[in-house]
């Protein structure tokens, strides 16, 4: 009896170690996959979308802060460098995050690392050209999202701030 | 039951097991498992190329898009400094100090991690909105009905968690805050 089991049951074994492993290896990737979407939904990919101050309404992303004011531009490299340019805003603080399809933080640069100078940065695959005055970025697989968190103090008005974090820009390279 | 059935069935309960278990594991996780300082649960490779792929999992469902440590540092705690869960028919009393980061806040999340639901609309409570008479020394109440001074609602829900933000800390993230300078939550009546 304990013969013929013996095998199947160190198949099973075998098979709930490889399931578990695969299944956190695709958890973060499916996850990014469906808050692009979600972001995306707001306008289209390679866009910045100025989202407004979360409230509880708001399901794009988990754990939001309600202290920042959040850009972003779920990106595709496939056709070419993404390029972010993102303008100074007086505000206490701001940065820019590039994230890649494994959850990874490709780049992140804030206000401070700046000094109140703009960002530009280019989202590139290995072996994409990357236009002059750009910071390359390269990045492992073609999707991901870069984020720009801006941060406010929601009680005063940020309609300044709003005005300036909107020249912020996501393109495809031309 | 035939030798190759034996195999087809154990291999597709393993399987069944493996996967369950995974999903099963990060959804019972909080954010930042690694260390634990009272209440208060951080860890230091959100977002890193070296973290694990559990962390990787656990911060994708429950903090999609966090910084680096030399960024900003999360703290999250689901119990009070007794061990007891947080519940949103209950009072508690947070007091905290000056913070080594250039700005933090204290958000409320529903176990989700979405913001809870409450009239006023108040999330969180942070260095930017707080006097700079209160920052070295601050507290504030969370309860479900309006409190004097400053107040987070818990909506009244079941659960509810926080989580603690310290951008920019002072050591680029590389230690922890320690228990004495992370908030205390001392817990009240409750409805």
């Amino acid at each position: 009896m304990i013969n013929r089991w013996l095998w199947p049951i160190l198949v099973g074994v075998f098979f709930a170690v490889a399931a578990w492993q695969v299944t956190m290896a695709i958890i973060p990737r499916t996850l990014m996959t469906l808050a692009i979407s979600r972001v995306a939904q707001g306008g289209s990919l390679n866009r910045m979308v100025h989202g407004p101050l979360v409230t509880a309404k708001s399901r794009a992303i988990v754990r939001p802060s309600p202290d920042l004011l959040y850009s972003s531009c779920p990106f595709d490299v496939s056709r070419g460098p993404v390029l972010i340019d993102v303008a100074p805003i007086e505000a206490p603080y701001w940065s820019l995050a590039i994230f890649d399809s494994e959850t990874n933080v490709a780049f992140v640069r804030n206000n401070l690392q700046t000094g109140g100078k703009p960002i530009h940065a280019a989202i590139a695959l290995a072996g994409q050209a990357i236009p002059a005055g750009y910071q390359p970025v390269r990045v492992a697989g073609n999707r991901g999202a870069a984020l720009v968190r801006v941060l406010v103090n929601r009680l005063a008005p940020i309609d300044e701030i709003d005005a300036e974090r909107r020249q912020s820009s996501c393109r495809v390279a031309r | 039951m035939k030798a190759w059935v034996r195999l087809l069935l154990c291999g597709l309960v393993g399987a069944a097991i493996g996967a369950g278990g995974a999903v099963s594991s990060v959804r019972s996780a909080s954010l930042g498992m690694q260390t634990m300082i009272g209440p208060w649960a951080t860890g230091r490779d959100f977002g890193s190329a070296e973290a694990s792929p559990y962390t990787r999992a656990v911060v994708a469902l429950r903090g999609l898009l966090a910084l680096p440590a030399t960024e900003a540092r999360y703290y999250t705690a689901i119990t009070d400094d007794t061990g007891a869960p947080l519940e949103g028919r209950c009072s508690y009393r947070v007091e905290g100090g000056a913070l080594p980061a250039r700005w933090w806040s204290l958000t409320l999340y529903d176990p989700a991690g979405y913001l809870v639901e409450n009239t006023p609309n108040i999330y969180s409570i942070g260095s930017v909105s707080l006097p700079l008479s209160e920052l070295a020394r601050w507290k504030l109440a969370i309860a479900p009905g309006q409190q004097p001074g400053h107040w987070l609602p818990t909506g009244g829900i079941d659960r509810f968690h926080l989580t603690l933000r310290a951008y920019l800390p002072a050591d680029r993230g590389r230690t922890d805050f320690t228990a004495q300078q992370l908030p205390r939550i001392t817990k009240g009546a409750c409805a």
